[in-house]
């Protein structure tokens, strides 16, 4: 059940951001796209990790990474291998970025925390 | 991709783990659960509005890369630097992504 739990929960948020974001920024620009972060974000959030439909014992996986893959599967399915190999070079820039401002982040977080205690 | 594509991309995608990691958490904790819709809204939709909006993040295929890669793979990260063990983390990777592929194949099948 954990796992479907994470699979379903993925899919629903992967579904909404990749369709209805792009809805919502086409017919109301950049104020749409903040908008439908607030709504989507806001609502998947609650559900796959407030209420914590997405399994998480160990290392935290975020609904983000499912998020991230229904938006370029999207679009391999659509138009072909082709598209997803020419993105690589984004993708791998985006993961790369990705993983130093987490790493970044952590090492901040347990500075301001020791700050603090001080 | 230029190099200043690189840069851009880099940038953007380093950004908004980094907010989410500092941010959401601390939110959560001030407001409870509405810290979270808060934070879908600061953190996300602004980034959203720097990484897509203004697009920080360079596009150089046909297949859209989202700025939640960078959030899927950072805070992965962070986890890990913070002293989590991996435990599960790697076997709810592998649903998530096949979450995601699910998720993509029916928005394929609508638009």
């Amino acid at each position: 059940m954990k796992h479907l739990g994470t699979i379903i929960g993925t899919a629903i948020a992967g579904m909404f951001v990749m369709s209805v974001w792009g809805a919502f920024a086409g017919a109301y620009g950049i104020a749409g796209g903040w908008f439908a972060g607030l709504i989507i974000i806001g609502t998947m959030w609650f559900m796959n990790h407030y209420i914590g439909l997405v399994h998480n014992k160990g290392a935290f996986i975020d609904m983000a990474l499912g998020i991230g893959v229904a938006g370029t599967m999207r679009d391999v399915f659509n138009n072909g291998i082709q598209a997803g190999v020419e993105s690589l070079p984004t993708l791998i820039t985006v993961i790369v970025g990705g993983i130093i401002g987490g790493y970044m982040a952590a090492k901040l977080e347990k500075y301001l925390a020791e700050k603090a205690n001080n | 991709m230029t190099i200043q594509n690189i840069i851009g991309t880099l940038a953007g995608a380093f950004i908004f783990p980094f907010i989410i990691r500092l941010a959401w958490g601390k939110m959560v904790g001030c407001w409870g659960s509405i810290g979270g819709w808060m934070a879908a809204g600061f953190i996300v939709g602004t980034c959203w509005t720097l990484n897509h909006g203004v697009g920080f993040i360079f596009q150089t295929g046909g297949a859209w890369i989202d700025m939640a890669w960078a959030a899927g793979f950072g805070l992965f990260t962070a986890s890990l630097v913070s002293g989590d063990k991996l435990g599960e983390g790697p076997t709810t990777a592998v649903m998530a992504i096949l979450g995601g592929t699910l998720g993509g194949f029916i928005l394929s099948c609508v638009i």
